[in-house]
């Protein structure tokens, strides 16, 4: 047994010199698209959205991406449209870009100066070469300070202490001098400035704290919400320090946003609720629109007022029609909102993406929690959302004002080796209630419809919390598959697929087979090993193997040196495959299963072990820390093959091995065949890359031309879809099978058993005249030459023609050689 | 995503009998009509033609009997002692059976006149069949053999005395009229071929005594019972077994193809008959008798079910007509009446759309259909409105809350999800609170639904502890009270008796473990999966091939 002392103690090894060329990528794709709210262009086709460090032009009347301008090297905090074709975005570091939005490029980099300040938090543009910056605020953390550039140079402080976010700040026009009129929030007050006459104004109300604030475009109207749901629409308030406030009160939640549509009209205002509604001023009447999908954080109106965007919280942008609608949307990868309502006993990483991260063999994709109840499916090559899928299938409750109000959340998903079959197992737990719901569905991909089925759901398939859950991997196809799940109610259960087909229906549904438990401890880890002959479950520090076949105990481990309860546990792949690694709060040690003794361990760890994961193509594994180290070990040994140090503050919550479709020609060998992906509790993706590695960000497509994203109209049409050039172009070869006489028929006198046969003398006939061939040699000449007369005719569009009658001519002497196969039959028929 | 998603109601799939087609099929055989006669019932056969009559050999006579008015047509005496097996000519007008002094008499069914007798058995003959060129006749003896008469000469063409035992059953073909099958008591089944007079083509071993044997229509495969089992066998292959079923728990004495040959009725001494699947040879409906059966008769229209049996008593089923189902359950056919006026005003939409799709409108037109409006029920529309009491009225009408159960709990369980179950429950009435507290009576031993309506009772009783209740109200708590103490009860009984389970179970396997120790320590014994063991026990068919 190899000891070691400290990981961190580690001398200067081999492991050192590849760490120059193995980096920590952050994927900027992946991140949140509804960060700062979105800016509509001034013809309203496109709107811009900043996501991370890049931002996207879409187009509005498709969502589809126009243009990815990434420049910016740290996350962008404003965008604004300077000009009819221009837009100005800025970046935490203070530097600007102006770039032509029709084509994407360019046109100009400037920094934004002011003295001594480092870091901005937000940025607004009111025109005229000037700049409004909110900076960090000297004496008070979390709030700002904001400036007024003129020409980037010239900065002059406006207020001290405002909100920081994107909403607390607003600028409008007085009409009446033409002035520029600044207003920005505090906790309890509302600060406005006229910059123009200078005149300086603070109105306070009650205890309620302001959440947003917009300015009606043309008139001196502010709207603010508050905490408690009440929007203020106040007139008049440059001038009178009184002003009069009307009061529009439907939220019970906090409004997140306000926005006033460009006529001025109407108002919109939207929050947690997940509702936006729409007020006209002046008037009682207001509209809903009920159930948007999660809370709303950004309302935009577009300049033309036909269209309004809002960002919500499970990152889309969707846009609203003037008949009130959701008809488009943009959607990103979704962050999944920690869960409330559990008990405060529960570990924090049960409620921030619990499901961790999940391979799925089929689609090469990556399962993980989406909003409550909801499941998605990401694409780490292609870098995209595959599906988003409503397991739990409930109604998205909101919150109450002074109550929590959870939802069925997702906990656990297992997919099968093959990919058929997927396991979630959903949960939804109210503590005000006292009263907990768990539900085990078994989903079954349907390659017909592309979709997954529900099969079977289980209600309450634990008495209490299940804990893990894992399919048996290593099976033939022949046999059944079968899932095992450990629960907190000190047991263990093995399910398995039953055939329940009988002469009226096909039906296989999911049951449990056989529950067991050990000394009344508590499962906490289960692994099976990599040909799914042997199972382990950890209860507290003894790890116990059974055949899953026979459920029966073959060995228990457990020693004096590690008396800590196991965390994780994970059999080793490859060669490694008779080291089985357990991690407990403080140690990291390794089980040789065959000869049943502790091969090393490492103790007194800095922070305990969050993830470990198993590389499915070689037999390392790595081991994520509290304290977002990462280690890559072979199981066999306790040395570390290569090391991450800490990568940012953040906590890591998932890591995931992901097989790479093209291994690398070099590199380390741990990082051939896979690379690893780490989520970190912000729910940003790190991948542990080599640098020669084309990496997630390379650029799989070519950016959409304009034309594209045109809508299909008369004129559209008229243009040119493909170019017209004296090369050959190759037809591929397809094989008939589907065009043989009688094939079907010949197919079902094959299948069908000879009980349920008809005397031959009945079937003979039809039998035969199945094998005949059903028209003559001349129909087929005939279309033939009528495609030839279509070719004549319409000369300018040969490209397409010109394989079609190809086809025809192979048709018919495919034809021909059945005729001659066939002649004996026909003539014996006759 | 904008759509309300409905509540979802979770109810548990009926243990017992599965309903299926095929129950649904042969449960709408009408009360039989029963027709006593002097001796059991030996044979029944069916006139392939209509009228479909039913010749019954019992005793010393044979009778027809008209299926629809259960009336004899006609009756033949003219036997010395006891007639078997009388079997009616394709054509339906003659008629022959077997008798106990080994003759082979013919009848005329339209004369009664006796038209013929074959003499040549030395023992009585108990199956005799025409076969399909209608002008030969096989017959069966208790002399062990099987005999080809000539119709037109009345003479012997040709005899098989191959079996070493009684031969009581037989059939022919229905393709060649060469082919004929015989099944004996010396647990033998022998195929017969008229052209190859040196001895039987095929010979099998059934294992008992045979009852009775069948050929299917397609002449491949041969069907013979005899004990409790069921055997078929594969013609083609000379005679391989294809299946052994065993579901009746006595002999099995009679063997009839139903449903166009798609099923196969067995009727056995244990007094049931048994219809099987012919591809699965599963059993899809059991028809019971008051008495061990003998023989049976189907209607090649499935129309009548006749059913001989050993006391003697003749059962004829009819399958009800639409007219009587209307009769019997007027309600019923006013609910369909109804639904096929419905049908039809939306057939006549229909009609009328199709003659509107002349007009083809271009590929790229968007056509505006209009948005189907789902149906919403009550309670889904005031949960939307987070109108919580009224939903949970619309839940407790009388109509739910006892036929439907599981839709009350589900509304219930969405209510406790929302939080919304006390403000649901509180500042009701005397006669409102007294339609939850029933019904929580009522389910609260329902083992589905137990863990939500505890928590309904609990809220319950938390809201109401302080108030004043009317005597009404009180007493419809102590009913809840006494109903979980009863449950309490009950529970505390179980528990005992796993308990004592738990110690004969313990007790068992220890000695079995100390009667075989290698088991313990010899790991590579696989043993067989439990599932996959208790599916083999439960079904009783044997693929042999």
């Amino acid at each position: 047994m190899v000891k070691m002392a400290n990981k961190k103690t580690r001398g200067p090894d081999k492991t050192q010199a590849n760490t120059s060329d193995i980096v920590v990528k952050k994927l900027d794709d992946a991140t949140d698209i509804v960060r700062q709210p979105p800016v509509f262009t001034n013809d309203s086709k496109y709107i811009c959205i900043a996501s991370g460090r890049q931002i996207g032009i879409y187009s509005v009347e498709s969502a589809d991406k126009v243009h990815s301008l990434k420049e910016h090297t740290v996350d962008v905090i404003g965008l604004a449209i300077k000009d009819d074709n221009i837009l100005l975005s800025c970046d935490a570091s203070g530097e600007t870009i102006e770039w032509n939005i029709n084509n994407g490029t360019m046109i100009k980099k400037a920094p934004i100066v002011v003295a001594g300040i480092k870091e901005f938090h937000s940025f607004h543009y009111p025109g005229n070469g000037k700049f409004l910056v909110a900076t960090p605020s000297m004496y008070t953390t979390n709030m700002s300070s904001l400036w007024i550039v003129d020409n980037y140079t010239r900065p002059r402080k406006l207020f001290a202490d405002i909100k920081s976010t994107p909403q607390s700040i607003a600028f409008g026009c007085n009409q009446g001098n033409g002035s520029l009129v600044v207003v920005a929030l505090q906790d309890h007050s509302v600060v406005v400035k006229d910059i123009t006459n200078g005149v300086d104004k603070k109105h306070m109300t009650d205890q309620r704290k302001f959440t947003c604030v917009a300015l009606h475009s043309e008139k001196l109207i502010m709207a603010t919400g508050d905490i408690s749901g009440r929007i203020l629409i106040w007139h008049d308030f440059v001038h009178k320090s009184r002003p009069v406030k009307t009061v529009y009160h439907w939220h019970t939640l906090p409004v997140n946003s306000v926005c006033f549509s460009s006529e001025g009209e109407y108002i919109y205002s939207g929050g947690s609720e997940k509702v936006m509604v729409k007020w006209r001023l002046g008037m009682s009447r207001k509209q809903f629109l009920p159930r948007m999908g999660s809370s709303i954080k950004y309302i935009v109106n577009a300049p033309d007022n036909i269209c309004v965007a809002t960002s919500h919280s499970d990152n889309a942008i969707r846009f609203i029609d003037s008949t009130n609608k959701i008809n488009r949307a943009i959607i990103g990868l979704v962050k999944h909102d920690p869960i409330r309502g559990f008990a405060d006993t529960e570990p924090i990483k049960e409620s921030v993406m619990p499901t961790g991260l999940v391979f799925d063999p089929r689609s090469r994709g990556i399962f993980f929690n989406a909003q409550a109840g909801f499941l998605q499916l990401y694409d780490p090559q292609k870098n995209s959302l595959i599906f988003n899928m409503d397991v739990a299938n409930r109604n998205v409750l909101t919150d109450e004002r002074n109550l929590v109000i959870g939802n069925a959340e997702v906990l656990r998903v297992a997919v099968s080796p093959t990919g058929e079959w997927l396991a979630t197992l959903e949960v939804w737990s109210n503590m005000s209630a006292g009263y907990h719901d768990m539900n085990l569905k078994f989903w079954r991909y349907d390659a017909v419809q592309a979709n997954y089925e529900l099969n079977t759901d289980v209600t309450m398939p634990h008495q209490d919390r299940v804990t893990a859950l894992s399919f048996q991997p290593g099976l033939l196809g022949t046999e059944m598959p079968c899932l095992v799940t450990i629960g907190r109610d000190l047991k263990f259960k093995i399910w398995r697929l039953v055939d329940d087909t009988d002469i009226y229906r096909q039906k296989e549904s999911w049951s449990c087979d056989v529950a067991g438990d050990f000394r009344k401890l508590t499962p906490s880890a289960l692994s099976f090993s990599e040909d799914g002959s042997l199972m382990a479950i950890a209860f507290q520090d003894t790890v116990t193997l059974w055949d899953p076949t026979s459920i029966n105990l073959n060995t228990t481990l457990s020693h004096t040196l590690v008396q800590e309860p196991i965390e994780l546990m994970e059999f080793g792949r490859d060669h490694c495959f008779r080291y089985l690694v357990c991690a407990s709060k403080s140690a990291l040690y390794a089980w040789d299963v065959i000869s049943q003794g502790l091969v090393w361990k490492v103790g007194q760890l800095q922070s305990s072990v969050r993830c470990l994961v198993p590389d499915p193509k070689s037999c390392f594994m790595a081991a994520v820390l509290q304290n977002s180290e990462v280690f890559i070990f072979s199981p066999s040994s306790s040395k570390p093959v290569h090391a991450v140090p800490k990568m940012n503050s953040s906590e890591p919550i998932a890591a995931l091995f992901v097989p790479r479709s093209n291994p690398l020609a070099s590199g380390p060998e741990w990082l051939i065949n896979s690379r690893l992906l780490i989520v970190d509790d912000q729910q940003e993706f790190f991948c542990v890359d080599d640098v020669s590695s084309a990496g997630f960000n390379q650029k799989l497509t070519t950016p959409i031309s304009h034309m594209d994203s045109l809508p299909w109209t008369p004129f559209s049409a008229m243009r040119a879809e493909k170019q017209i050039s004296a090369a050959k172009q190759l037809v591929p070869v397809i094989h008939q099978t589907s065009g043989i006489q009688g094939y079907k028929s010949v197919q079902s006198l094959l299948e069908t058993s000879a009980s349920a046969l008809p005397p031959m003398s009945r079937i003979c006939s039809l039998f035969m005249s199945d094998l005949m061939i059903k028209h003559g040699p001349k129909a087929v000449t005939a279309k033939v030459n009528s495609v030839d007369r279509t070719t004549t005719d319409l000369p300018f569009t040969n490209g397409h023609i010109d394989t079609k009658t190809e086809d025809f001519n192979e048709e018919t002497t495919l034809q021909k050689l059945l005729t001659l196969d066939c002649q004996w039959l026909v003539e014996t028929v006759k | 995503m904008a759509s309300f998603k409905k509540t979802q109601i979770r109810s548990l799939p009926k243990i017992g009998q599965k309903v299926t087609a095929d129950t649904l099929y042969w449960r709408k055989l009408n009360f039989p009509v029963t027709v006593k006669e002097f001796g059991p019932i030996d044979y029944i056969d069916v006139m392939p033609i209509e009228p479909y009559f039913i010749a019954v050999s019992s005793a010393a006579k044979v009778q027809i009997y008209n299926p629809i008015t259960h009336q004899v047509h006609r009756h033949f005496t003219r036997f010395k002692e006891a007639a078997y097996g009388a079997s009616i000519r394709s054509d339906g007008k003659l008629v022959i059976a077997g008798c106990d002094e080994g003759h082979v008499k013919l009848f005329d069914i339209g004369s009664k006149s006796l038209l013929r007798i074959f003499k040549g058995h030395k023992g009585p003959v108990h199956r005799c069949k025409f076969t399909t060129d209608n002008v030969h006749v096989v017959s069966f003896s208790d002399d062990k053999s099987v005999a080809l008469w000539d119709l037109p000469s009345e003479t012997e063409i040709i005899k098989f005395s191959e079996h070493s035992d009684y031969v009581r059953a037989g059939c022919v073909s229905n393709i060649s009229s060469d082919l004929f099958l015989s099944g004996s008591f010396d647990h033998t089944v022998k195929l017969y071929d008229a052209r190859s007079p040196t001895g039987s083509t095929i010979s099998v071993d059934h294992g008992s005594p045979v009852e009775s044997v069948l050929m299917y229509p397609s002449n491949s495969i041969f069907v013979s019972v005899g004990g409790t089992e069921l055997r078929v066998w594969d013609m083609l292959a000379g005679g391989r077994l294809l299946a052994r079923v065993s579901q009746h728990h006595k002999t099995i004495t009679c063997l009839h193809l139903a449903s166009d040959g798609k099923r196969l009725v067995t009727g056995g001494l244990d007094r049931h008959a048994k219809i099987y699947d012919v591809q699965s040879y599963q059993v899809v409906h059991t028809l019971d008798f008051p008495s061990p059966v003998l023989s049976l008769g189907i209607t090649p229209d499935d129309f009548t079910v006749v059913a001989g049996m050993a006391n003697g008593l003749i059962s004829m089923q009819h399958r009800q007509t639409q007219a009587e189902a209307r009769a019997l359950n007027p309600k019923q056919s006013l609910k369909v009446q109804k639904k096929s006026q419905t049908a039809y005003r939306f057939r006549l939409n229909a009609d009328f759309r199709s003659v509107n799709r002349t007009f083809n409108p271009a590929t790229d037109v968007e056509v505006a259909t209009k948005t189907d409006t789902n149906f919403v029920s009550r309670y889904d529309m005031f949960l939307r409105k987070f109108q919580y009491s009224k939903a949970l009225d619309t839940v407790l009408t009388p109509y739910i809350r006892k036929k439907k159960p599981a839709i009350t709990v589900g509304v219930m369980h969405e209510l406790i999800r929302r939080n919304g179950l006390k403000s649901a429950l509180a500042g009701r009435d005397d006669s409102s609170l007294s339609s939850i507290l029933t019904f929580l009576a009522r389910n609260i031993n329902d083992p589905s639904h137990a863990n939500i309506i505890i928590q309904v009772a609990n809220t319950l009783l938390e809201i109401y502890e302080s108030s004043s209740l009317t005597p009404q109200s009180e007493k419809l708590f102590l009913q809840l009270q006494e109903h979980v103490n009863r449950e309490v009860e009950y529970v505390k009984h179980l528990m005992e008796i796993e308990g004592m389970l738990h110690i004969l179970l313990a007790s068992t396997t220890t000695q079995a473990r100390r009667g075989s120790p290698n088991v313990v320590q010899g790991s590579p014994v696989k043993p067989m999966l439990p599932s996959a063991a208790a599916a083999a026990n439960a079904t009783m068919i044997y693929n042999v091939g």
